[in-house]
C-alpha cells in the first residue's frame, strides 16, 4: 500500500514537472505572440538569399523580412497584382505583411530578380 | 551572380564601348582619321543612349535617394562617383564630337590641342569603367565567405 501511494506521488510529481517544462518550452520555442493574437514570422535576408526560403504559416500571421545584408534589398510578390511591395530596404530595415487569406505567395527582390522566396498560407 | 539582365547587359556593351573606343585611337594613330571619327562617334552616341535610357533611371531610383546620408556606403559611394565622373567624361566627349566633327561650334569655342584632350578623355573613359564594374561587382556579387 505504502509502494502504491509512493508509486503515485512519484508519478504524480514527474507528470507535473512534464506539464511544467513543457509550457517553459513553448514559451521559448513557440510562437512569440500570445493565443488570439496574430502571429509574426521573421525572414532574414542575407548574403542576397532570402532565409528561410519557403516559409509555411497560418493565416492572419505577419511576416517581416529584415535586411541583415549590406546591400539594399526589396521584397516584392511576383503575382500580377502585386500583393506586397517594398520599398528598398537597407541593412537592418524591416517589412511586414499579413498573410490572411491561404495560398502560396511567391516574392523576389526587384534588385535582385534572381533572388526568390515563398510564403505559404495554410 | 544576382543581377538583372539589363545590368549585365550594359556591363558588356560598355566593355564593348572602351575597346571600339582603343580601337579608334589605334585608327587615328594610323592616320585613318575618317573611320576614327566614325568609330569615336558611334562609341559616344551609344553610350550616351545608355545612360539615358538605363543609368540614369537606376541611379534616381536606387541610389539618388541614398545622398548624401549614405555617401559613406561602397555602394553609394561607387555609383555615385561613378555617375559623377562618368556625366563629365560624356560631356567632355560630346564637346570633342561637336568641335572636331562638325563646324557647329564657334571659333572661339573650338579645341586647338585635340590630341591632349581626346587622351584625357579616353584615360579618364577606362576609370570611368572600372568605377562601372565596381559598382555592378558591389551591387551584384555575392560574397563567397562570410563571417
Amino acid at each position: 500500500m505504502i509502494r502504491t501511494c509512493l508509486c503515485i506521488t512519484v508519478l504524480t510529481f514527474s507528470l507535473f514537472n512534464a506539464l511544467a517544462l513543457l509550457a517553459a518550452g513553448s514559451r521559448y520555442f513557440g510562437p512569440t505572440t500570445q493565443q488570439g493574437q496574430e502571429q509574426t514570422v521573421e525572414v532574414k535576408i542575407d548574403n542576397f538569399s532570402f532565409s528561410p526560403a519557403t516559409l509555411t504559416v497560418a493565416a492572419g500571421t505577419t511576416v517581416t523580412w529584415i535586411n541583415r545584408d549590406d546591400i539594399p534589398h526589396t521584397v516584392v510578390s511576383s503575382d500580377d497584382s502585386r500583393v506586397f511591395k517594398s520599398k528598398a530596404l537597407d541593412t537592418d530595415d524591416r517589412f511586414s505583411f499579413t498573410f490572411t487569406r491561404a495560398g502560396t505567395y511567391s516574392y523576389f527582390c526587384s534588385i535582385h530578380p534572381k533572388m526568390t522566396g515563398k510564403v505559404v498560407v495554410q | 551572380m544576382q543581377s538583372p539582365l539589363y545590368a549585365d547587359l550594359v556591363l558588356f556593351l560598355e566593355i564593348g564601348i572602351a575597346l571600339g573606343l582603343l580601337v579608334g585611337a589605334w585608327l587615328a594613330r594610323k592616320r585613318k582619321f575618317r573611320e576614327h571619327a566614325w568609330c569615336q562617334s558611334v562609341a559616344v552616341l551609344l553610350n550616351l543612349v545608355l545612360v539615358a535610357v538605363v543609368m540614369v533611371p537606376t541611379f534616381r531610383e536606387q541610389v539618388s535617394p541614398k545622398i548624401p546620408a549614405k555617401l559613406g556606403k561602397s555602394y553609394v559611394g561607387l555609383p555615385a562617383a561613378h555617375g559623377a565622373l562618368g556625366g563629365i567624361v560624356e560631356v567632355i566627349a560630346l564637346y570633342i564630337l561637336l568641335a572636331a566633327g562638325t563646324k557647329l561650334l564657334p571659333e572661339r569655342l573650338r579645341i586647338r590641342r585635340y590630341k591632349l584632350w581626346m587622351r584625357t578623355v579616353l584615360v579618364a573613359w577606362w576609370l570611368v569603367l572600372l568605377l562601372g564594374a565596381a559598382t555592378y561587382v558591389r551591387w551584384y556579387v555575392p560574397l563567397p565567405v562570410r563571417h
